[in-house]
């Protein structure tokens, strides 16, 4: 008999009839014109970060003191910087690192924070006990000292930017992923596939995830644009993104000397933050209820 | 005569995303002084909305009365300020209305004594001294112990039947004219239903109130009711005195839901004839009869003319329909098998020879404990202990159906789960195809899981609402590694959808897409899947509306001859319970107290308790109903945590004697397979 009943060989069959499925997800994502919207400026915003070399106008580290602190003009589309460096060169290349800094920080806190919270609300007990008590000492650790202690080992830079952001993301994670498989694994269907005889693993993730990542990916999107912000401030701190790779959060910082003379200097980067938070959280919302098959047929 | 209430061609739309949904499409009716009227059908068949909207309580937008009148006292009412003062005075107060769910209509932060003392202060107009002594006299009406005491509590410090107690007692507090009970005991016992109703009954005959008893359950209305409307797609089809429409249906749909319920008094071997088929999309109506795609007695001339209106077809009775069912005899036009066993009423099952039953037992409970402890304080102290289960042994063969049966919070569900090991007995044996299951780990356990399934209550929570229909069901296949690839996969999963009825084509649709009955033939798609020997059915068609029901139990039936099936059918209704199984175990407070085949704890019950539950259930039929005396068991099921001495049974039980405070009876054999736990009989 078999009766090996791990997820085994038959695993293959088991996914629903992909095209199909696709069709569905695209037509609820696609259905909404803001979502289209805003999912075209994040394509933007992602294409001249990986192509900023070709899309950018300078170099954006190229300095001319004599040309520093100019206005917007025909040749400086955005004006210059207190070392006349060509402002719109450094917010294309600034998006780059933004864009890796908030995305690795995130997913990584996610995917860490996420299985933690699935493991710890799934078996309980005190696997539970041990991993709440973990989560609330992270918590309890304010997250600047964390990362200017992180900064003093490694040093500053892009690496401890990521590096204090995921710990410091990862406990909410745990925390909201926790909390919602406490609640979905009170469900009748997760007790009706313990009785047709699933084992753990294949209800985790079959079951218990799928119905809990509704307000993860919200709190991812929110997360994209906390990520970004911290950047600014750790670049505040001096344990952020060193001079001169260009980065938002660190221009805006800089700029604020000059906020009365050259407003365009914090302006532009601010305005591609807050762009690009609004855009996350527009894509992530449709990305929720594109992912929810309840919704159906409901737009 | 001028009627107390007079209901002209009312019309009700709901305009949802630009489609129009006729909720209440003309109806008419009235109601007299001091008269029990009540107005049958399924759910969503506008009964609700229809009186909501007369008190103007519908929600304006999406809802609109679009048409007819409501003369109360010669005034029409819809054509008040929805909110305004004369309305007020009226709904509430002149006309009141008890809900389904007591619990969303009583304030949760205020004592009950203060919302009922502010209806009759606002109605009566008398001062607060008068107010709380009137509340008091009201709640001691209504049954509630220690009134005096109770006035000052809050609503979740009553149980869900007592609850609804205080909703009568606040509606009737004002001395209302009319009183219209949405569905007042749906959600309750039978036992607590006969209570709340003959309760509500005896009050309004002595007020000489009208009372307006919406429900779906026959036997309520046969019992309770003198006249009756019966609504289908949001008009009334049929209308007459309610022996008139008992002994004489004239609408299709009436006869249909009459052959679709199981009687208490049916032959066993009564089949039943479910309306096939599922009511009406409300949305952009047709002018048709309603009811035709579901009709058995439909003729051309159905289908090429409007949707007929009532028509009287003896003094005082009418029904909407075309055809002269009472005319259609046997070789008519009876088109096939269901149209005849409709007008028959009772069709003979084909009368096959059982198999004798097998010597061994499939499943074998022994001495069952089920135990949960009760914490206090953040340090989870242990206080106490429910005692869900105690001591409760049972046995099943196979192809045999067990039915268990007792008030809701008696352990029932508790022992499915054990069984299921859900939760870990505290104590005692389940002996599945002879092996001990009760103390087995899990992992041992999963593959043993192939032969037992379930079909849970709730045909909403109990699926994934991100699973096609498709992976629901063929999710035991591939746990349990029961086909080798694609194509014989979805050859099963095919071949499951056909024997619950359901076209495979639906396959990839999810949950919510599906209707409530749907959704059930999927759950039993899923339980079929692993070909278990045993299905515990834990009040698997509670859920369902009534004529859903009768093509569940008749699916589930066929099935069990199909497959050779074992069922553990746990319900509350006694007349389902009666028409599937071969054997019933009643429990009482975690314990089985009588038990035997179905025939004898029917025609025989020896326990109190198994006869004051079989009393409580009303027969549709007014003629037997007249004749039957209805004993009302008092009180309430006491807590598990605090279990009376002695019987358990003792201080609701009508023959009690002192002895019973004391000694604590264990069944004991009184013939030959029929167990009472009693030591008066
Ligand atoms: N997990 C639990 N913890 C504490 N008490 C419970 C639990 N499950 C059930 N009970 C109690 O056990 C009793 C029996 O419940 P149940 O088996 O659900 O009754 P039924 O199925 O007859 O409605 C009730 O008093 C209920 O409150
Ligand atoms: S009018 Fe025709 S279709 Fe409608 S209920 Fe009567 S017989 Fe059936
Ligand atoms: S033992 Fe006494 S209290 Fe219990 S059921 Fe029998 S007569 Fe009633
Ligand atoms: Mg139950």
């Amino acid at each position: 008999m078999r009766t090996d009943t791990s997820l085994g060989k038959n695993e293959v069959i088991d996914s629903p009839p992909q095209r199909k499925e696709l069709k569905r997800f695209l037509k609820v994502f696609l259905g909404r014109k803001i979502v289209i919207f805003f999912g075209l400026i994040l394509l933007a915003v992602i294409f001249t970060a990986i192509f900023a070399e070709q899309v950018a106008p300078y170099d954006p580290y190229a300095q001319n003191l004599g040309n520093a602190l100019q206005p917007p003009s025909a040749e400086n589309l955005l004006g210059t910087d207190s070392l006349g460096r060509d402002v719109l060169s450094r917010v294309i290349f600034g998006a780059r690192t933004s864009l890796i800094v908030g995305i690795i920080s995130v997913s990584l806190a996610a995917s860490i924070g996420v299985v933690i919270g699935l493991i710890a609300g799934y078996f309980g007990g005190i696997i539970d006990s041990i991993i709440s008590r973990l989560i609330d000492a992270i918590i309890a650790f304010p997250a600047i000292i964390l990362a200017l202690a992180i900064g003093a080992v490694i040093g500053a830079g892009m690496w401890t930017v990521i590096l204090a952001l995921t710990i410091g993301l990862t406990p909410s994670y745990a925390r909201v992923m926790r909390g919602q498989v406490l609640t979905v694994k009170e469900q009748e269907y997760i007790k009706a596939s313990e009785v047709i005889g699933a084992n753990n693993i294949r209800i985790m993730f079959k079951h218990v995830f799928p119905n809990c990542i509704s307000p993860i990916i919200v709190l991812i999107t929110l997360n994209l644009g906390v990520a970004i912000l911290a950047e600014a401030a750790l670049s505040f701190l001096g344990v952020g993104i060193t001079a001169p790779q260009a980065a938002w959060g660190a221009m805006v910082s800089e700029g604020q000397r000059y906020l009365v003379s050259n407003p365009n200097l914090s302006f532009a980067p601010g305005v591609c933050v807050l762009l690009i938070v609004l855009a996350f959280n527009m894509v992530g919302d449709g990305l929720r209820d594109a992912l929810d098959p309840r919704l159906r047929g409901s737009i | 005569m001028e009627h107390l209430l007079d209901v002209k061609n009312l019309s009700t739309e709901f305009n949802i995303d630009g489609t129009h949904l006729k909720a209440v499409d003309d109806v008419s009716y009235h109601i007299d002084k001091g008269e029990i009227v009540s107005f049958v059908g399924e759910s969503g068949c506008g009964k609700s909305v229809t009186h909501m909207s007369g008190l103007q309580l519908i929600p304006t937008p999406p809802g609109k009365i679009t048409g007819g009148e409501v003369i109360y006292k010669g005034i029409d009412l819809l054509k008040l300020k929805p909110d305004g003062e004369e309305i007020r005075k009226i709904r509430g107060g002149e006309i009141g209305f008890i809900f389904q769910e007591p619990m969303t209509s009583l304030n949760p932060v205020l004592t009950i004594g203060e919302q009922i003392m502010e209806s009759i202060i606002l109605h009566l107009k008398v001062g607060r001294a008068e107010a709380r002594r009137r509340t008091i006299d009201m709640l001691k009406k209504v049954g509630i112990p220690d009134a005096e005491s109770r006035i000052d509590d809050y609503p979740h410090q009553f149980s869900g039947g007592m609850r609804q107690r205080l909703m009568i007692a606040m509606v009737l507090s004002v001395n209302p004219k009319i009183v219209i009970a949405d569905e007042v005991t749906t959600a309750l016992d039978v036992t607590t239903q006969a209570q709340i109703l003959e309760l509500l009954r005896d009050i309004v005959k002595s007020m000489d109130t009208s009372l307006i008893l919406v429900t779906h359950n026959l036997g309520v209305v046969a019992r309770y009711a003198e006249r009756i409307y019966v609504m289908y797609a949001g008009t009334v089809v049929e209308t007459g005195t309610t022996k008139e429409i008992f002994n004489n249906p004239r609408h299709p749909y009436t006869i249909g839901l009459m052959n679709a319920v199981p009687r208490l008094d049916d032959p066993k071997d009564k089949k039943l004839v479910p309306v096939e088929g599922l009511p009406p999309n409300l949305a952009n109506k047709k002018d048709q009869c309603p009811f035709l795609p579901r009709c058995v007695f439909r003729t051309e001339e159905c289908h090429s003319s409007p949707a007929p209106s009532l028509n009287e077809v003896r003094e005082g009775h009418a029904a909407a329909c075309y055809v002269d069912v009472s005319k259609v005899q046997n070789n008519n036009i009876v088109e096939d098998e269901v149209a005849s066993s409709m007008i028959v009423g009772e069709q003979e099952k084909p009368i096959i020879n059982e198999p004798a039953l097998p010597e061994e037992n499939l499943l074998e409970v022994n001495h069952l404990k089920m135990y949960f402890p009760v914490t206090k304080s953040i340090f989870k102290r242990k206080v106490g202990e429910v005692k869900a289960v105690d001591d409760v042994s049972f046995y099943l063969k196979q192809g045999e159906t067990l039915g268990l049966v007792g008030e809701s919070g008696c352990g029932k569900s508790t022992v499915a789960r054990a069984i299921l090991r859900l939760y870990n007995p505290s104590e005692g044996e389940i002996n599945f195809q002879g092996q001990d299951i009760s103390k087995m780990r899990k992992k041992v356990l999963r593959p043993l899981r192939r032969n037992i399934s379930m079909i849970f209550q709730d045909p909403f929570s109990s699926l994934d609402p991100r699973q096609t229909a498709e992976s629901v069901v063929g999710e035991p296949l591939i746990v349990h590694n029961l086909v080798n690839n694609r194509n014989e996969y979805t050859q099963r999963v095919d071949e499951l959808f056909r024997m619950v009825g359901l076209d495979p084509a639906l396959k990839n649709r999810v949950p919510h897409e599906f209707s409530g009955g749907q959704r059930q033939r999927i759950g039993i798609a899923r339980a079929l899947a692993s070909e278990p020997s045993l299905i515990v059915c834990d009040e698997a068609i509670s859920a369902l509306d009534v004529s859903i029901q009768a093509q569940i139990i008749n699916l589930l039936e066929s099935l069990k001859e199909q497959l050779n099936l074992s069922y553990l059918f746990i319900a509350h209704d006694l007349s389902v319970v009666r028409h599937i199984s071969d054997r019933v175990a009643v429990m009482y407070l975690g314990r089985i107290v009588e038990t035997a085949d179905w025939e004898t704890l029917y025609d025989n019950p020896k326990h109190p308790y198994t006869k004051a539950l079989l009393g409580a259930v009303p027969i549709p039929d007014p003629f037997i109903e007249e004749e039957r005396e209805h004993v009302v068991l008092k009180g309430e099921v006491p807590s598990p945590l605090n279990r009376p001495t002695g019987c358990s049974f003792h201080n609701r039980c009508p023959i009690a004697t002192p002895e019973c405070k004391t000694i604590d009876p264990s069944l004991s054999e009184i013939e030959d397979g029929h167990e009472v736990a009693c030591i008066n009989i």
